[in-house]
């Protein structure tokens, strides 16, 4: 008799990791390495006139654009960032040339010597300058039913507008990477989720194919998106160095260089018109969403995509326009950062719905209920809710849980309680699993497996999930399955570690090869199984029109967040988190429970504490002094729970998990915080001072 | 390379420092950070460093004549746990930072670090605090608020070394901590505010009030406090609004990046007038 | 500055700039990589180690200020019993993600179960709030120290 899936086991990474045997890039020597240190833009917008070099001491070089064998480009979605800066810059923080050599404090004197001078422009910061002149970098739009007749058609309409700020990944391994060209080969090494988006990258910058280009992770202190797109910019930078050079070069970054200069979370305004008919229901929406997109368009499209295919959360609304839009500002460029657009897009709807229902006398949790998405009923996108959708029962036990429906009734003044539902789309948007076709090999080798993917564990249990699932369909001990090394020379690609797709969708094709390696065990000593993913044939999708089903399946989950404020100085005090989770089946409680957790508390700091604003492209918070992440003295109770609903084609019926989490904890939070003091809430982050202002009790 | 100097004892600390530019370094948990440069490299000093934090002289708590004796390099750690500081003030101590840092943080540093939101300061304004400061030829004891006069600038001279705190061996009948920080773990000053009194036969026979984080230096009105004290406590709750208009002025917080200059004021005169609520129920 | 310090139980004798860290000592010298450097700042904690028994930012300490002292890192302080159950604890109890702040917090512990080998919830929060973890959310770390503390009962 086997165990279920589920019963949690140690992490296979863990031991290494507690005993600090584990070596990050930064912990790691080449020998004759030289450290290279970048060179950035202290200007939001400007030409570059000139840059005035010191001479060099021997063994010390300068990289810039000029050393570039192919392309000055960072290969993602929009390849519009240049590697290095070119006649112009557009963030302060740019990276404009690095300074390499064996020593760090030369390195240091060196740049301090460096004149550059600019011709300041006139850049844009935020939102509303970038609406005005209209830079705009893409816009998207989408609708369902008859969204124009619907709004003439008598219904009481109701405007609103939602905005939320910035955030830092802060995975507490900074950005590092190595480059080591030898054997006519150029060897990457570093801390990331994408090795194939890096080699792609590489690819360009060097103009060479696959075959001399051999990308390898190292271990990775957390990412959480931060570690997406990123670093294929740093893997450049480092590739071109060590061929200019000779030597391995490579490249950490301290924390206020990292938060300086790499992606952030998008800032965004949504805006809505709503029309409820005679009994109030919502039947007709119309939302536009607004993400500052920073000074480089990158991976924003897909982010933006994301967002607008979210924008509904678990409600279905008849009627329905969605325009999206990416904006340039003269910002640092926004990025992946876990929920990917949709955390957004969600909070406000979240806070849309809850702020609509107390305007309108209703119980906010009735009031969603009463506008929930059922199986059958059309998507946002008009595909389809193919399976089944347990909100219900996610509801029940949530308000049990927290004792929500006493509590919503009787607590006082400076006390409240809140309530958010909330889903997350699996795998890639639209059309990108059909696009990027994952790939993994299976490998019998004797009595043993090796499992060939590309999907990384940076932190999140990808590697004992994975290993898991295989051990687990072969009836083999966990140490007879292994993975080979993330080396792109070694491993398929089986798509980027990224969208909560590891699990479901990597995970879906090494259970079915793992089924026909079982079937076919006594073949031979030596077996090799592949698999490509193949989508649901009954999934639609027409990218032009943004028609179909945008993702295959869902996840779901439901928060109760409460709070209490302290009545003189407005601070939050977030007492407790109920949460439950439908993500299909867990496939190890603990590791789940840790993505649950984690979620939930990076919601939070989002929610409340962690507050990011640039100032004139600046950001006034550039280390961790002043940007706070919650410690272990600010974060609730959080209780969690999970509802199967195994999903057809995920292994043993697991579904996406780690993005989730993310997306319940602030628009819970906020309904709890408007519940407390009995004020709408608009806003993200929310700070004490925000609240100084909405609380006129008794100033 | 930034030399430095590791004396065995506060005579040849004195020596060292009548002799030598220098910069006294205890715990240097705000020197190291304040002259940080990036990953993997040594601070960047222009004196030579004058190592003090391990000199036994520094290191004692005495209690006499009604007073305490804190040697600068005590750490913030040991200040919690000792049984002569008054609770108020280890509560303010506890909030500081995180056990590795109060491991290695001394009320001296704090001190000679001159944050208006140093987080030791508030109480040792309110309780007149003096500080003894030696040099080789000489030692002048000054009272904290003479010694801070402006954000990171202080009265000390270039021979001289901060060796003692002294406050008094005293406990107020009612005392009244609130930070507001930026979170609750490891968190800064936004604002703070310290209010001590005594009453008997239900009058207030002493009051110190003071608030960090809202000015150039911690802000303290002896005038305010005079004015109170001797009034029936009946007579504080009608006066709060009073006293509260009194004190407006003297808060005058800015913008940064830990929160507004219009919340710290509001929030900093909230905490007041809960204060003297509380004194008067 | 010549310094002599004891570190993981080897005396040592240094020939070191005095504003040196103790971090980069550490690290770039004895090639003790289980200490991190997270932030530089003393506000992450990933540079943890003991000095004289006590959780310390590396970071912060100048080199100045380790001449006698007992410093403890990971690479000693995992040879022992007492880290044979934090780990064996926070293996169970699902303590461990990215792992970068790990060693940190494996020091923390051991320098809040010396002092107190019994903890309550508060003062295992205020134990570990310096050091910041994002990816666990830290509940399923508190809960590694308590069953440490319970299965290591006398240990401490």
């Amino acid at each position: 008799m086997k165990d279920s899936i589920s019963k949690p086991i140690p992490r296979v990474d863990a031991p290494a990791k507690i005993s600090g045997e584990a070596k990050y890039i930064g912990d790691i020597r080449f020998k004759n390495q030289l450290f290279a240190k970048t060179v950035r833009s202290s200007r939001a917008k400007a030409g570059i006139v000139s840059i005035v070099k010191p001479e060099l001491p021997e063994g010390y070089f300068i990289v810039d654009k000029d050393d570039i064998p192919g392309i000055n480009r960072m290969r993602t979605v929009v390849s519009d960032q240049p590697i290095f800066a070119e006649e112009e810059v557009n963030y302060i923080g740019q990276p404009i040339l690095l300074v390499v050599g064996p020593e760090r404090e030369m390195i240091y004197d060196i740049i301090s010597k460096i004149k550059i001078k600019y011709r300041d422009e006139t850049p844009i910061f935020n939102l509303d300058e970038a609406e005005e002149k209209g830079a705009v970098f893409t816009e998207y739009s989408y609708s369902k039913g008859k969204p124009e007749a619907a709004f003439q058609d008598g219904l009481k309409i109701i405007e609103d507008e939602y905005h939320t700020g910035l955030q830092e990944h802060v995975y507490l391994e900074p950005q590092g990477m190595a480059a080591e060209y030898r054997d006519n080969t150029m060897f990457i090494y570093g801390s990331m989720q994408c090795p194939f988006y890096a080699e792609g990258a590489l690819k360009d910058v060097l103009g060479w194919g696959s075959d001399r280009i051999r990308v390898i992770q190292s271990i990775t202190g957390g990412a959480f998106g931060g570690k997406e797109e990123f670093p294929s910019l740093t893997a450049c930078q480092v590739a071109v160095a060590s061929l200019k050079t000779g030597h391995p070069v490579m490249m950490i970054y301290d924390r206020d260089e990292d938060i300086i200069c790499t992606t952030k979370r998008h800032p965004s305004i949504v805006c809505y018109k709503a029309g409820l008919d005679r009994k109030n229901q919502v039947i007709a929406l119309a939302i536009d969403i607004k993400f500052d997109a920073g000074a480089y368009s990158g991976i924003s499209p897909v982010v933006l995509q994301r967002g607008m295919f979210s924008a509904t959360g678990v409600y279905n609304f008849p009627h329905l326009s969605v325009r999206g839009r990416n904006f340039m500002t003269n910002n640092v460029p926004s990025g992946a950062y876990r929920g990917f657009g949709a955390p957004q897009t969600i909070f406000s709807m979240e806070m849309l719905m809850h702020n609509l229902a107390i305007k309108l006398g209703i119980d906010p949790l009735d009031y969603k209920i009463r506008h929930l998405l059922e199986r059958g009923e059309p998507t946002c996108t008009g595909g389809k809710i193919w399976d089944e959708v347990k909100l219900p029962e996610i509801i029940e036990k949530v308000t049990a849980m927290s004792d929500y429906r006493r509590k919503i009734q009787s607590n006082g003044k400076y006390k409240g309680v809140g309530v958010a539902l909330f889903l997350h789309g699996c795998g890639f948007t639209g059309n990108g699993e059909q696009l990027i076709k994952g790939k993994i090999i299976l490998k019998k080798n004797g009595g043993t497996v090796i499992l060939k993917v590309s999907s990384v564990e940076m932190g999140q249990g990808a590697e004992t999930c994975l290993r898991k699932i295989v051990a687990h369909t072969l009836l083999l001990p966990m140490e007879k399955v292994t993975c080979e090394t993330i080396d792109t020379g070694l491993i398929p690609d089986s798509g980027p570690t990224v969208a909560s797709r590891t699990t479901m969708i990597v995970g879906g094709l090494l259970r079915q090869a793992s089924l026909e390696l079982k079937d076919r065990w006594n073949e031979s000593d030596n077996i090799e199984v592949s698999r490509v993913y193949r989508h649901p044939d009954y999934l639609r999708w027409d990218n032009d029109t943004f028609h179909g089903d945008a993702y295959p399946t869902y996840s779901w989950g439901a928060n109760v967040a409460e709070v209490e404020i302290d009545p003189i100085t407005c601070e939050i005090d977030v007492k407790k988190v109920s949460a439950v989770y439908d993500v299909g089946t867990p496939i190890d409680e603990t590791t789940l429970t840790g993505q649950m957790q984690g979620g939930i508390v990076q919601g939070i700091g989002w929610a409340t504490v962690e507050v990011m604003n640039p100032s004139k492209g600046k950001l006034k918070q550039h280390n961790l002094t002043d940007y706070k992440i919650p410690t272990s003295m600010d974060i609730p109770e959080i209780a969690c729970e999970f509802i199967e609903n195994p999903y057809e084609f995920g292994p043993f019926g697991a579904k996406c998990a780690g993005e989730l989490p993310f997306v319940g904890a602030a628009p819970a939070i906020a309904a709890a915080v408007s519940n407390a003091l009995s004020v709408p809430i608009k806003n993200i982050p929310i700070t004490p001072e925000y609240l100084m202002e909405l609380d006129k009790h008794e100033d | 390379m930034v030399e430095g100097f590791r004396p065995a004892d506060l005579r040849e600390a004195l020596e060292f420092r009548s002799q030598h530019p220098s910069i006294p370094i205890a715990g240097g948990t705000d020197l190291m950070v304040q002259k940080a440069r990036g990953f993997a490299l040594k601070p960047d000093f222009d004196k030579p460093l004058l190592f003090i934090g391990h000199l036994p002289d520094l290191q004692q708590i005495i209690v006499e004549n009604r007073q305490v004796h804190i040697g600068a390099g005590v750490l913030l750690s040991d200040l919690i746990k000792s049984d002569k500081i008054p609770a108020v003030f280890k509560e303010a101590i506890s909030l500081m930072a995180s056990p590795p840092s109060r491991n290695i943080a001394t009320i001296g540093g704090n001190i000679c670090n001159a944050s208006p939101a140093g987080d030791t300061l508030p109480y040792l304004y309110a309780v007149d605090a003096i500080l003894v400061l030696k040099s080789s030829q000489a030692e002048r004891k000054i009272p904290v608020g003479v010694f801070i006069t402006n954000p990171g600038k202080t009265d000390l001279a270039s021979d001289e070394i901060l060796t003692e705190i002294i406050i008094p061996d005293k406990k107020f009948g009612v005392s009244y901590y609130r930070k507001v920080g930026t979170r609750k773990g490891m968190s800064l000053s936004k604002a703070s505010f310290t209010g001590l009194a005594d009453i008997e036969n239900s009058n207030v026979t002493d009051i110190r009030i003071a608030f960090g984080s809202v000015a150039p230096t911690i802000v303290r009105s002896r005038k305010i406090e005079a004015s109170i004290i001797r009034k029936p406590v009946s007579e504080i709750k009608t006066a709060v609004p009073e006293i509260v208009k009194k004190y407006a002025p003297l808060i005058r917080p800015i913008d940064d990046a830990r929160s507004s200059a219009a919340y710290r004021k509001k929030v900093s005169l909230r905490l007041l007038e809960d204060f003297l609520r509380n004194l008067a129920s | 500055m010549k310094i002599e310090f004891v570190l993981n139980e080897k005396k040592q004798v240094i020939q070191v700039d005095p504003v040196s860290r103790l971090l980069d000592i550490l690290r770039e010298d004895f090639e003790l990589t289980s200490v991190k450097e997270g932030c530089g700042e003393g506000e992450c904690g990933a540079c943890v180690v003991l000095m004289d028994g006590k959780a310390v930012n590396s970071c912060l300490i100048p080199a100045g200020n380790i001449e006698g002292r007992h410093i403890l890192t990971l690479e000693g302080f995992c040879k022992t019993e007492r880290y044979k159950i934090i780990e064996e604890s926070f293996l169970k109890a699902g303590s461990v993600q990215c792992g970068f702040c790990t060693p940190g917090i494996v020091m923390s512990t051991e320098s809040l179960l010396r002092e107190n080998p019994q903890p309550n919830d508060n003062e295992i929060r205020d134990a570990l709030s310096g050091n910041l973890c994002r990816c666990t959310g830290y509940n399923m770390i508190f809960e590694g120290i308590k069953l440490a503390a319970e299965r290591g009962k006398g240990l401490w």
